[in-house]
C-alpha cells in the first residue's frame, strides 16, 4: 500500500507539473484582465492537435512540435478574445467568462468537424518503463515533466527580465499606475491573451503525449484547470504552479483510494474547500 | 518662462457636471506651488485632467509654452509631466528596481542611468533594491513612488497628497524631499490636505474652492491671512478641514 501510494505520488507530481502550464495561462489571463477564460480547454485542444500535426505529418520531435502548439493556441486565443469576449467587455466578467465558454464549445466542434472524434496518438517510439526497485516511470513521461518545466523556466524568464513581461505583471499589479507610466493596456491584454492560450496550447499538446488527442482532451482538463488556479489564489503565478501539482497528486490518489469516477470530485472538493476556508486561496493576495 | 502654464481649465468625470470649473495656474521650473482646499474642492480632478486621465472640456494646458492640452497619459510623460498618484502608487508585487524600471517605461535605453541618478539621490533605494515594494514601510512606498516618478526625468511634478496616512516625523521628512527636488529644477505641483505645514515647506499656494481659484499668493503670506487661517486651518487645528467639505473626495 505504501508503495502504491509512493507510485501515486510520483505520478501525481508529474501530471501535476504538465498540468501547471495551462494552469499558468488561465491565471496570467485572469490577472491582467480580470475574467476567468474557459476556453481554455478548447484552447489546449487546439494545441494538442497543432501539435499531433507537426509531429505526425511533418515528422517534428516533440521540443519543435511544443511551439506549433503554442502558435496555433495563441491565435485562436486572439480570435476567441477578438470576436466573442472583448465586445461583451462593457458587461463585467460575468459575461465575459459566459462568452469564453461558448466560444469554446464552438472551437471544440470546429475540431470535431475537422478531424473527426477518432482517438490520435503521436508518433512515439515503444519504450519499456525504467524501474527503480519498485517504482516505475515512463521515458515519455519524464520528457514531458521536462517539457513542462522548460515551459515553466521560458514563462519565468519572460515575466522577470523582458520590458513586456514586467509591463504584464505591472498592469496585474495596478492597471491605474501602469497607465500612468505609459504602458498601452490594450497590447498588454493581447500579448496576455497569446501567452495564456498558448500555454494552454502546449499543456494540451503535453496532455495528449501522455494519453491521446480527441476532441475533448483539453475540455476534460478545464475542471482541474480552474481547481488548480483557485487553490493557488486566482491570478497568482507560483500560487497555479503550487495548486496544479496538489491538484495532480490528489487526483492520483483519489484513483487509488476510491473508483477511477471519483477523480473528478477532486477538483470540485479543492474549489469548495477554497472558498469556504480561504477565498484568496494558497498565495492569493486580493481577495474576492 | 513657465514650466506648466494652466488655463480656465475646467473638466469633470459626467459630461455636464464639472467638479473643475475653471482653474488657472502657472509653475516655473524650481517652484514649489501647493494647491490646497476643501475637500471636493477639485483638486485630484485637476490632476487627473492634467494628466490626460480625464478630458478637459475647456481651458488650455501648456508645458514650456507648448500647447498640450487633451493629450493622452501616454503623450504628457513624453512632453515632461508626471503624475505620482495618491494611493496604490507603487507596483507591491514588484520589486524596488522593477518599479523604478517602469518609471522609465517609455524609454528604457536610459533605465540603467536613470536608475543610478534616482538611486543617488535616494540611497533608501538603492539598499532595498530587490525588496517587493510591498514590504516598505508607507513613508519608504512614498520615495520610491517619487523616485520612479523621476525616472523619466520629468519637467513638471504633479503630487497628489504625498503624506496622506503618514506619521508626523515621515511628512516632514517627505516634505523635506519634495522641497528638494523643486530645488533640484522641477516644477513641482502638490495637492495636500496637510494645509499648513504645506504652505510652510512651498514656495507659492493656490487655494481651489468649488473648482475655482479663491486665493492665491506667496505660501508664507497666505499661511498669515487671516481669511486663509479662518477659511482651513481654523481654531481648532488642520482637523477642522475635513470637517469643513460637502464629503470625502472620491479617489477612486
Amino acid at each position: 500500500m505504501a508503495e502504491a501510494l509512493a507510485q501515486a505520488l510520483i505520478n501525481g507530481v508529474i501530471a501535476g507539473t504538465i498540468l501547471a502550464v495551462p494552469a499558468l495561462g488561465f491565471t496570467a489571463i485572469f490577472a491582467v484582465l480580470n475574467y476567468p477564460n474557459f476556453a481554455i480547454g478548447a484552447l489546449a485542444t487546439v494545441g494538442a492537435y497543432a501539435g499531433w500535426v507537426g509531429n505526425t505529418a511533418f515528422g517534428l520531435p516533440m521540443a519543435a512540435a511544443l511551439p506549433v502548439a503554442f502558435l496555433a493556441a495563441a491565435l485562436a486565443g486572439l480570435a476567441v478574445q477578438w470576436m466573442a469576449v472583448k465586445p461583451l467587455e462593457a458587461a463585467g466578467a460575468l459575461m465575459m467568462a459566459i462568452a469564453s465558454l461558448a466560444a469554446g464549445l464552438v472551437l471544440e466542434n470546429m475540431l470535431r468537424f475537422g478531424f473527426g472524434n477518432e482517438l490520435r496518438g503521436f508518433d512515439l517510439p515503444l519504450l519499456r518503463d525504467w524501474r527503480f526497485g519498485a517504482f516505475r516511470v515512463g521515458p515519455q513521461q519524464v520528457e514531458n515533466f521536462v517539457l513542462a518545466l522548460a515551459c515553466m523556466a521560458l514563462l519565468w524568464a519572460f515575466l522577470r527580465f523582458s520590458r513586456t513581461g514586467r509591463a504584464m505583471r505591472a498592469v496585474a499589479d495596478n492597471r491605474d499606475l501602469a497607465l500612468l507610466r505609459g504602458v498601452d493596456p490594450v497590447r498588454v491584454a493581447a500579448v496576455t491573451v497569446a501567452v495564456g492560450a498558448g500555454l494552454a496550447g502546449m499543456g494540451g499538446m503535453l496532455v495528449g503525449l501522455d494519453t491521446s488527442v480527441d476532441p475533448l482532451v483539453g475540455t476534460r482538463l478545464v475542471l482541474s484547470i480552474f481547481a488548480a488556479a483557485v487553490l493557488g489564489g486566482l491570478g497568482s503565478i507560483p500560487g497555479a504552479v503550487a495548486g496544479a501539482i496538489a491538484i495532480g497528486v490528489a487526483e492520483e490518489v483519489a484513483v487509488l483510494a476510491f473508483n477511477p469516477a471519483y477523480r473528478l470530485v477532486v477538483g470540485f472538493v479543492a474549489i469548495l474547500a477554497v472558498l469556504t476556508l480561504r477565498p484568496s486561496g494558497l498565495f492569493g493576495a486580493r481577495a474576492g | 518662462m513657465t514650466a506648466l502654464a494652466v488655463d480656465a481649465l475646467s473638466g469633470g468625470y459626467a459630461a455636464a457636471d464639472h467638479v473643475v470649473k475653471g482653474v488657472s495656474l502657472a509653475v516655473a521650473p524650481g517652484e514649489l506651488l501647493c494647491v490646497i482646499g476643501p475637500n471636493g474642492a477639485g483638486k485630484s480632478t485637476v490632476l487627473k485632467l492634467l494628466t490626460g486621465l480625464l478630458r478637459p472640456r475647456a481651458g488650455r494646458v501648456a508645458l514650456d509654452g507648448r500647447d498640450v492640452t487633451g493629450l493622452s497619459p501616454r503623450r504628457m510623460i513624453e512632453a515632461g509631466l508626471v503624475l505620482v498618484p495618491q494611493e496604490r502608487n507603487v507596483f507591491g508585487t514588484l520589486t524596488v528596481e522593477e518599479n523604478l524600471a517602469m518609471g522609465c517605461f517609455l524609454d528604457p535605453r536610459r533605465a540603467r542611468a536613470r536608475m543610478a541618478a534616482v538611486t543617488e539621490r535616494f540611497p533608501l533605494l538603492a539598499e532595498r533594491r530587490r525588496q517587493a515594494a510591498r514590504t516598505l514601510s508607507g513613508g519608504q512606498r512614498q520615495i520610491l513612488a517619487m523616485g520612479q516618478a523621476l525616472m523619466s526625468e520629468p519637467r513638471v511634478l504633479l503630487l497628489d497628497e504625498p503624506t496622506a496616512g503618514l506619521s508626523p516625523k515621515a511628512a516632514d521628512d517627505l516634505f523635506a524631499l519634495v522641497r528638494a527636488t523643486a530645488e533640484s529644477g522641477v516644477a513641482v505641483l502638490m495637492v495636500e490636505q496637510n494645509a499648513l505645514q504645506a504652505m510652510q515647506v512651498s514656495d507659492r499656494a493656490l487655494v481651489l474652492v468649488d473648482g475655482r481659484n479663491a486665493h492665491e499668493g506667496p505660501a508664507p503670506a497666505l499661511a498669515r491671512d487671516p481669511e486663509i487661517r479662518r477659511l482651513f486651518l481654523g481654531g481648532r487645528g488642520a482637523g477642522r478641514m475635513d470637517a469643513s467639505g460637502t464629503g470625502r473626495e472620491t479617489q477612486r
